[in-house]
């Protein structure tokens, strides 16, 4: 019984806490919950919890059944929503084979193998998620059968007594009680749309933050009589929800992006990884933008960076270099603004960072960046300056994650297939579904 | 010169070239010296030639050296001299350091004698030796912290100078010592001593540069921890010096992290700097940090939290044995102390891993494979024996006893052998012999390094190097050892005790006391010998300890032979992938085997055969089921020669015998398959044993079915003649295997897929001969498989299956030649010639054998395709696709007919032979990888593509096979169960616990597979769009 495991079973004790939910994670990212008394949480630390996966999305037919569920002390939190009385808990799990080992078809795994890999190099992964999600009324729809957003406001409006802005300040506050500092909030540019912008974090805990943030947001919305959603593009008239990323590697103490002196202050590593990053991003579009939806945002027009290229503060460019305070080395960073709000964020770190890693382990050249809005370009610019289009379907997206070693690598074979089977799936599913779109555009006319 | 010298008082001195040393002895340097005198102290080096010559240079420097010998007191200095040339140079360099041999009491250094109280006991040296070194650089030892006032290149030279002063003067006592055998550990503790204390003087050093130029730096608090042998004080002469740095900010301090951080990896690298940097006076040696987190790319120095942050990451990995010999040696001791203490619950959490010590033994292993094969015989550390085989099994047991056991936290060698006996873990006399056998091969490498002051390891090879050896061993009041023979004897002899040892020390204890051999073995407790073994592997350790106790108990000659064999076993067994289903293997075997003598004789003698038999066991159900009804097999095991699969010819020429010899059919044919079941035992032994590889387990297993299905076909035609009232057989009938068989590539527990053609014989009606040849295909077939009296043990029953034939169980199951003929010219489809191209004939007539391949190679071999059959062949194997995978199955786990499987590169390659063999006859054969192999020489495939589906097939033809060894039953799906995967994966050549490589590896080779398979047999260009596969 290690120390971190101790301070749990104390905490339960002393808090008098009745239920400690285990979460983890489906390869689409699906939050999982199993609750748990107190009495079983020794048990579960030093065997782990049995349970059966075959009914969990991409542990199906992949592995027998038994597997384990491992909870991780470190993540130990009380959940706030649920009052003082009968107090609730949770811990992230890694998903264990019955012999101990990790599950290959676990997506915190498969993250956590990419840290280590990283860690091998010599290199610590750093986050900065800001998670964008739409506001609405519950249960009310338009004559088009929309949904409602809470408000018409636009970027950073200020709403006086604004639905959105005592979400935010209570979603905060909960968010801040599980330990995920914040760092900032806002009202987003759509109607109805906000951002909450989590503090660094070290990866794999900022996978996990995300995940809680979720779920933190959606509980909030419902006490309050609101509907949260993470679907990257609800409303086709408003911009669509990202979870863009900044990312920095620390070597040792040091900031392995820095390098004052250089164009923008970027290191030979920062370009590399970068170049990595970009020559993998049509590959793992797949798992960044894993929905049908998804590619309603890509493609909508409104600032989704659907060409690859990098700029330096530039809001087109897949990879986007935030301008930074001079001589704070510690905060040189990249953004990639390739992922939406649904995407699962374990799968979709775990292949942006080996990108990267690629990028300086072979070290990849950096193409020239891009200094004008790729958007307003003519195809045959975009093509001389070599900015290749993103998958624009779900499908095309599968068909080149299909074909890619890369990705099949990071994820591991089992993830990889499991995912494939679950996507086509759903694209089968899609393509023979008769939209409300033909119904107006054909039903009268043909 | 004063008197002639004659030639024996020369040798008598142990001088080797006279002629050189007359003229040395003439030089003008030794006028005046009493050359007899001389010659009589001289006996006492080493080398004597080189301690004459080295001398004969000193007194060229220092003519006062004279007195010492004049006064009879040259003997300390001339055992040095003809020791250490290094430390002679040394002298030479710095005659003022000559003084230590004037007069050993001189400035009170530790010199000559200095390390030895009144009493003639060793002192603690550690605080004279640092005291001395901090001085040489002008810092006061008692400073908290110390800082020099010398920097720079005078402060390496002062430091260095002082550091060899010592040396020579642990030398000295080293060599003058009565018994250096016993002195060895004292050496090295002042040794290690002395080198943390150069550490200390030279973080002065770098304190005080770093002072010139950041005041800040006082806040920063720098420890140095020692690892390896320095950490433990078991240091030889020569050798890198492993430290690892922390640090620490005093409170309240202004300084940021990172810039604490930088002032401390300068104060480490300002050490290194000191110690090695260029100077008049030679660098010493190598300061390793590499065993730092993250070694080369590492920050030189981190934070306590931040190294145990990095340890958690690794926590049970080997990297722990390291620190379990770190010791905080310079710098803030109370630092180091809390680096110590955050570590050690890390270190002790190690060996609760599953498997433990196999993975460390292989790390072991590994070693001693990366060391040429010359040099393994002389390395005195890391040979076979040498030094590494007495660490490492103390280690070990550290590591597995030392979780609940705190008296085993210790860190030297010695110290932990004596803690493992005192707790009972190791026997006495073991303990004994252990210590006593490495501080003699710790003598024998302090005695080579001392000679150039160089890192090496080597047993020397010449007779001079040699000669010098054994003088050096040799104390002067002494007669041991006598001459080189003698020395290398008893090394050899070390060496061979020394191999023995983990044996002796991990699984001899685990007998049970009363099996003990002798009173002197140590007897573990139960909670002990649990531990041990669960460590070592065994997932029951209880169980296991029963079958122990039920193998040794006992006063039977057959109970004491089990008490030698058994602890060899049990390590051997650990190495399989189910110990625990080997150990009550060999129980039963035993147990059956029963008082055979040549079962545990041959046990006993041959170490191959114990060391197989253990592999066997603890890797197949299958085999030890079989070998439990059939122990004498077991004998197999000692002879390479026996385990080989026998040839057709010869196991037809047994059978013959046989079936002479009992001409009742029921009899004979239970004897063929008596012998059929024999020869696949031995083939799977083989295969086991990893004597063939798995084209020449399937062509054997071939060659087994083939050589019954010939012996029995004659039975049968002789009894269904018989059975037609004599008058000789009605037709002649031929038997064509089919499918694997018919490619050589059977595998455990295939059926055995065939063609009958009967030909009349001459005068018999047609129809006649039919309904005989039919009698006898069923004869065949039935007495292939009907029970026998008395029963054949888990006999794999070979299943003849004729369904193949042309259509199918509608078909008559025996045709006429003619009658192929007739078929395949009128009504046969595509898919029965594909099937044709793995016909192979293989018993009946060689007549009618010839004459029904001479036709099928024409119907297979002579048309190629024409676009409407390849059309077909494509659309059938898509039917077969979408129809014959089980329901449920996971396509991406089904060996046969999964994506990339074996069907796929199955019916890629047949259409190819279809296609191209007209104008490639190569292409001519019945076996899969031959084809796939003459395809790619012909490029009708790219070597890549060829090479993936030969690495998709072979693997899985493997793991089917290997499927059957573990559990005796055939499956054609990669398993889910972890411990059946585990297995496969041992069986196809990963290590222990690389099960998810192999499950990742699997699925990855049969998905490449399956793109060239889509590629090149369906002409599709995105693999995979079209089917769910």
């Amino acid at each position: 019984m290690d120390r971190q495991q101790e301070y749990v079973l104390r905490t339960l004790e002393d808090r008098d806490v009745r239920f400690i939910r285990l979460w983890f994670t489906d390869v689409v990212g699906a939050l999982k919950s199993v609750a748990l008394a107190p009495a079983e949480v020794e048990y579960a630390f030093s065997e782990g919890l049995g349970f059966d996966g075959s009914s969990v999305e991409g542990f199906t037919r992949i592995f027998e059944s038994d597997m384990l569920l491992q909870p991780d002390p470190t993540t130990f939190q009380i959940l706030p929503w649920r009052g003082d009385e009968e107090q609730t808990s949770r811990m992230f799990c890694d998903v264990k084979m019955p012999d101990g080992e990790p599950s290959m078809a676990d997506p915190r795994n498969v993250l956590r193998r990419t840290l280590n890999t990283a860690a091998d190099m010599g290199f610590s992964c750093y986050l900065h998620p800001e998670i964008e999600f739409y506001l609405f009324k519950a249960d009310q729809w338009d004559d088009q059968g929309v949904p409602v957003p809470v408000d018409e406001a636009g970027y950073f409006d200020h709403v006086p007594g604004g639905v959105a802005q005592d979400f935010r300040r209570e979603a905060v506050s909960m968010l801040e009680a599980v330990g995920i500092s914040v760092e900032f909030s806002h009202h987003e540019a759509g109607w109805g749309q906000n951002e909450i912008d989590l503090r660094v974090a070290d990866a794999l805990s900022s996978a996990d933050n995300i995940m809680t943030a979720r779920t933190v947001i959606k509980e909030v919305a419902t006490l309050r009589g609101l509907h949260a959603s993470f679907m990257p593009k609800p409303l086709g008239s408003q911009p669509g929800s990202a979870l863009h990323t900044h990312f920095s590697l620390f070597e040792s103490d040091a900031n392995a992006f820095h390098e004052p002196g250089a164009e923008y202050q970027l290191s030979t590593t920062a370009r590399r990884f970068i170049a990595g990053v970009l020559r993998y991003s049509a590959e793992i579009t797949a798992v960044t933008h894993q929905f049908v939806n998804s590619y309603k945002r890509l493609w909508g027009g409104k600032e989704a960076p659907s060409y690859v290229s990098w700029g330096h503060n530039n809001r087109s460019a897949l990879v986007r270099i935030p301008l930074h305070k001079p001589n704070k080395a510690g905060s040189a960073r990249i953004e990639y603004r390739g992922i939406d709000a649904a995407a699962n964020p374990y799968l979709a770190y775990a292949l942006i960072i080996s990108a990267g890693l690629k990028g300086i382990e072979e070290e990849y050249e950096l193409p020239d960046a891009a200094d004008e809005d790729i958007g307003l370009l003519t195809t045959r610019e975009r093509m001389l300056m070599g900015h290749a289009a993103l998958p624009t379907t779900l499908h095309d997206a599968l068909g080149v994650l299909e074909e890619s070693e890369f990705v099949a690598d990071v994820l591991g074979e089992s993830v990889f297939q499991s995912f494939l089977r679950a996507k086509r799936a759903e694209w089968d599913e899609y393509r023979v579904n008769v939209s409300p779109f033909e119904i107006r555009r054909y039903l009268d006319a043909i | 010169m004063s008197q002639p010298l004659s030639h024996r008082e020369l040798l008598s001195a142990g001088i080797q070239d006279t002629a050189r040393a007359e003229s040395l002895l003439d030089s003008k340097e030794l006028v005046g010296v009493e050359l007899g005198d001389l010659l009589a102290q001289l006996a006492v080096a080493p080398d004597p030639d080189t301690a004459l010559l080295l001398l004969i240079r000193l007194i060229e420097r220092e003519p006062t050296v004279t007195r010492l010998v004049t006064a009879d007191a040259a003997r300390p200095l001339l055992r040095l001299l003809g020791a250490s040339e290094a430390l002679g140079e040394y002298l030479i360099r710095r005659p003022e350091q000559l003084d230590i041999f004037r007069d050993p009491d001189v400035d009170s250094t530790p010199a000559c004698g200095g390390l030895v109280d009144a009493q003639g006991s060793a002192i603690d040296a550690a605080p004279v030796l640092r005291a001395r070194l901090l001085a040489s650089v002008g810092a006061d030892p008692y400073e908290e912290p110390p800082v020099a006032t010398m920097t720079g290149k005078d402060a390496s030279v002062a430091l260095r100078v002082e550091y060899r002063r010592q040396l020579v003067a642990i030398a000295v006592q080293d060599l003058m010592a009565d018994d250096p055998v016993a002195m060895q550990p004292v050496v090295s503790m002042w040794l290690s001593d002395l080198a943390a204390a150069v550490l200390e003087a030279a973080l002065a050093v770098s304190r005080a540069e770093i002072l010139i130029r950041y005041d800040e730096a006082t806040d920063v608090e720098l420890t140095v921890i020692a690892m390896g042998k320095c950490g433990a004080r078991e240091l030889n002469y020569f050798s890198d010096v492993d430290v690892i740095f922390a640090h620490d900010v005093a409170e309240g301090s202004q300084l940021t992290r990172q810039a604490a951080a930088d002032i401390a990896g300068e104060l480490a690298a300002g050490i290194t700097t000191v110690v090695n940097q260029p100077a008049r006076e030679p660098a010493l040696w190598e300061i390793d940090t590499n065993l730092r987190p993250e070694g080369q790319d590492g920050v030189l120095s981190r934070t306590v939290s931040s190294h145990l942050e990095y340890y958690q990451r690794w926590a049970h990995t080997w990297e722990f044995q390291a620190l379990l010999k770190a010791r905080p040696v310079a710098g803030s001791l109370a630092l180091g102390q809390r680096y110590l203490d955050a570590l050690s619950s890390l270190i002790w959490q190690a060996s609760t891993r599953e498997g433990f010590v196999r993975q460390v033994q292989r790390m072991r292993h590994r070693v001693i494979d990366h060391i040429s094969h010359d040099q393994r015989q002389r390395e005195i550390k890391l040979g076979p024996g040498g030094l590494r085989d007495v660490e490492f099994p103390a280690q070990l047991l550290q590591l597995v006893h030392g979780k609940t056991d705190p008296e085993l936290r210790v860190r030297a060698t010695e110290d932990a052998l004596e803690a493992l006996q005192a707790g009972s873990y190791i026997g006495p006399s073991d303990a004994q012999v252990m210590t006593n056998n490495y501080r003699f091969l710790r003598l024998i490498e302090h005695r080579v390094q001392l000679v150039r002051l160089r890192r090496t390891h080597m047993m020397p090879d010449t007779e001079h190097e040699l000669r010098m050896l054994t003088r050096s061993m040799r104390p002067i009041s002494g007669q041991w050892p006598k001459d080189p023979e003698q020395l290398v004897k008893a090394w050899k002899a070390t060496v061979r005790s020394n191999r023995t040892l983990f044996e002796q020390l991990f699984y001899r204890p685990l007998l049970p006391s009363t099996a003990a051999l002798s009173p002197d073995d140590a007897r573990l407790t139960p909670e002990a010998a649990t531990a041990r073994l669960a460590a070592l592997g065994y997932r029951d350790p209880r169980g296991a300890v029963r079958h122990i106790q039920s193998l040794t108990s006992g006063v039977s000659r057959q109970a004491k032979l089990q008490r030698q064999i058994l602890p060899a076993m049990l390590g051997w067994l650990a190495w399989g992938p189910d110990p625990d289903g080997g150990l009550l293997g060999f129980r039963k075997l035993s147990e059956s085997v029963g008082g055979s003598h040549w079962y545990l004789h041959m046990l006993r003698d041959s170490s191959a055969a114990g060391e197989r038999l253990a592999h066997v066991l603890s890797s197949s159900r299958y085999i030890t089921d079989m070998l439990e009804h059939t122990p004498q097999a077991a004998a197999w095991m000692d002879r390479d020669q026996d385990l080989m699969p026998l040839s057709l010819d010869t196991i037809q020429t047994e059978m013959t015998a046989l079936i002479h010899r009992h001409p009742n059919l029921p009899d004979a044919a239970r004897y063929v398959r008596v012998v059929r079941r024999r020869e696949i035992l031995r083939i799977s032994l083989a295969d086991a044993c990893d004597l063939v590889e798995q084209p020449q387990v399937s062509q054997a297993l071939a060659a087994a079915d083939q050589a019954a299905v010939e012996a029995l076909l004659r039975l049968v035609v002789d009894h269904v003649t018989q059975k037609w009232g004599g008058e000789g057989p009605r037709a002649d009938v031929a038997v064509i295997a089919m499918g694997r068989q018919g490619g050589y590539e059977a595998g455990y527990g295939s059926d055995l897929d065939v063609m009958f053609v009967h030909q009349p014989a001459a005068g018999v009606a047609v129809d006649e001969a039919s309904r005989f040849a039919v009698d006898v295909a069923k004869a065949l077939i039935s007495f292939m498989k009907m029970p026998t009296r008395p029963p054949i043990v888990l006999e794999p029953v070979l299943e003849i299956d004729a369904d193949l034939r042309p259509e199918g169980r509608r078909g008559p199951l025996v045709r006429s030649l003619d009658s192929y003929r007739a078929y395949y010219e009128q009504w046969a489809d595509t898919w029965e010639i594909q099937a044709l191209l793995k016909a192979r004939a293989i018993a009946g007539s060689q007549h009618l054998q010839d004459a029904f391949t001479q036709w099928a190679d024409s119907v297979r071999y002579t048309h190629g395709l024409t676009k409407a059959q390849a059309q077909e062949i494509r659309r059938m194997k898509a039917r077969v696709e979408a129809e014959r995978l089980p329901r449920g199955a996971d396509p991406a786990r089904h060996l046969k007919l999964g994506r990339g499987g074996l069907t796929d590169v199955e019916w890629l390659t047949q259409t190819l032979q279809l296609q191209h063999t007209p104008d490639y006859p190569e292409l001519q054969t019945t076996n899969t990888l031959k084809a796939l192999e003459a395809a790619k020489a012909a490029e009708l495939l790219t070597a890549e593509d060829a090479n993936i589906l030969i690495h998709a097939w072979s693997l899985a033809t493997r793991i089917r096979s290997g499927i059957v060894i573990s559990t005796g039953k055939v499956s054609d799906v990669l398993p889910t169960n972890r411990d059946l995967l585990e297995a496969l994966a041992r069986w196809t050549g990963y290590d222990a616990g690389e099960v998810g490589e192999f499950e990742d590896d699997y699925l990855r080779i049969t998905r490449h597979a399956r793109a060239v398979f889509e590629r090149v047999f369906y002409g599709t260009t995105s693999p995979r769009a079209v089917s769910d596969f």
